[in-house]
């Protein structure tokens, strides 16, 4: 049997937008790639960037971020908070070798299920491209 | 240089004050290329004080650090100023303390020192190596004159003091209540060029050398211990509830480790290299903190450390600021 790479994607959708524009992907029955796993959060400022290294070493081979248009934060300015905060993140990995495709961050609202099928596959094939993320994996999972 | 009788002279004349607790600076250690830091609480001692370019600790590390024990009851807290001699790097310490209201300005009495550069202990004891004598230095707009226990070394600056001394751009304190000293002139620039030096290599290269420093750390925690921006009462990377990042040393914890403390680090990092001087197994910390602060720069046109007025990086935003990765 041959075996193709299959990323992992660990994805922060916010709650307001982005998860519900995943819900509308899904129940308009779109196809996206089921290689993403997805974690509901409230909001994308709500994401520390230690759940992407968390993530990162815990086995995920890429990191999706999703949250509402700038503008349109339920809670007004998140997503700007976020936008800084994982644009500065993306630098530091590429810095230690990290291929910056591996973070990725998308605003989608709660009337993009269609866009939100794209993200995912853009993501997916991004991933697929870099290949495992083998550089800080967690080696002993039960220490 | 600073007259070290006028620096004793007024260290003396602001213990005496009745609204300062103590004073911290330096004085002379008993070896070594480092001067030891001196807490200071009586008139008296006033006279153990020196600076030359010995003096590479940042006092500003010091101020948060103070153990707060509950008052009892009937008693007044104590809200006497504590006093602390600065450089031009650790002034920028306070200004970022001050914009993160670690304290408020009234809190501190701030002694400021212009200085020409600092030695960097790893490369004084590659050029004359280890001594267990104590170390006297001097430093002029060439030479530094290195005095160990007599025998005096003269050699170009360029080729001891410190990283960030040869591209210091803020010789003199930004803050300070009293300046020990004239003002010198700037004599270095920032171009970031170790920093572009770094991004020639591949993301394989990258991570190879990482791998490779990364692996080395003891975690130890010296790095947080000494950073003057790491003053939280309790840390992410310690504290067991979540358990963020384990305590084992291997590579994934370690790098877990230091992309925090980096992380932590973007917009707030004044650069005072004191996490890689410390550092027993030699990583080089501050290239992670030199990329950052380079990014900060050139995306939010953002210095840490200059402006006490300023919003900290991260706690604000700007709804033009660049997106070119999102989809």
């Amino acid at each position: 049997m041959s075996e193709e790479f299959e990323p992992n994607i660990v994805a922060f959708l916010c709650n307001w937008c982005s998860y519900a524009g995943a819900d509308l992907a899904g129940t308009s029955r779109t196809h996206y790639l089921p290689n993403v796993k997805i974690i509901r959060v409230m909001c994308s400022g709500r994401v520390n960037p230690l759940f992407l290294v968390n993530a990162l070493q815990q086995g995920a081979d890429g990191v999706l971020i999703s949250g509402c248009h700038p503008g349109d934060c339920h809670y007004l300015e998140g997503n700007f908070f976020a936008r800084r905060r994982f644009m500065l993140m993306r630098k530091l990995l590429e810095h230690v070798g990290v291929d910056p495709a591996r973070v990725n961050m998308s605003w989608v609202s709660a009337s993009e299920g269609a866009k939100f099928k794209d993200v995912v596959d853009e993501v997916v094939t991004k991933v697929k491209e870099v290949g495992p993320m083998d550089q800080f994996r967690r080696r002993q999972i039960n220490w | 240089m600073v007259d070290e009788k006028k620096l004793q002279d007024k260290a003396r004349e602001t213990l005496s004050r009745d609204d300062v607790r103590r004073l911290i600076g330096w004085k002379r250690s008993t070896y070594g290329y480092e001067a030891a830091p001196a807490v200071l609480t009586d008139a008296s001692e006033a006279d153990q004080l020196i600076f030359d370019p010995t003096c590479v600790q940042n006092p500003a590390s010091f101020i948060s650090l103070e153990e707060k024990k509950p008052v009892p009851r009937g008693q007044e807290p104590d809200t006497r100023k504590i006093a602390v001699m600065v450089k031009g790097c650790d002034s920028r310490a306070i200004v970022q303390q001050l914009v993160e209201k670690a304290y408020n300005r009234d809190d501190v009495v701030v002694l400021g020192i212009p200085c020409i550069g600092v030695i960097d202990r790893r490369k004084a004891e590659k050029l004359f190596g280890e001594t267990g004598k104590q170390v006297k230095a001097k430093v002029d707009k060439e030479k530094v004159a290195v005095d160990i226990g007599g025998d005096v070394k003269t050699v170009d600056r360029k080729d001891i003091l410190m990283d960030k001394c040869l591209r210091c751009r803020y010789p003199n304190p930004l803050v300070s209540d009293f300046l020990l000293g004239d003002e010198v002139e700037k004599w270095a620039d920032d171009d970031f060029a170790d920093v572009d030096e770094f991004e020639k290599m591949t993301p394989e290269e990258k991570w190879k050398h990482w791998d490779e420093q990364l692996s080395k750390c003891i975690r130890c925690y010296s790095c947080k211990s000494v950073c003057p921006m790491c003053y939280c009462v309790e840390c992410v990377v310690t504290q067991q509830k979540p358990q963020w990042t384990r305590r084992s040393t291997d590579i994934s914890e370690n790098a877990a480790y230091h992309l925090q403390r980096a992380w932590h680090l973007a917009g707030r990092c004044i650069e005072c290299m004191e996490c890689q001087r410390v550092c027993p197994v030699d990583i080089p910390i501050m290239e992670l903190n030199r990329k950052m602060t380079r990014e900060v720069k050139e995306m939010f046109d953002y210095e840490p450390g200059v402006d006490a007025e300023a919003e900290p990086l991260l706690a604000s935003y700007n709804p033009q600021d660049p997106e070119d990765y999102i989809m």
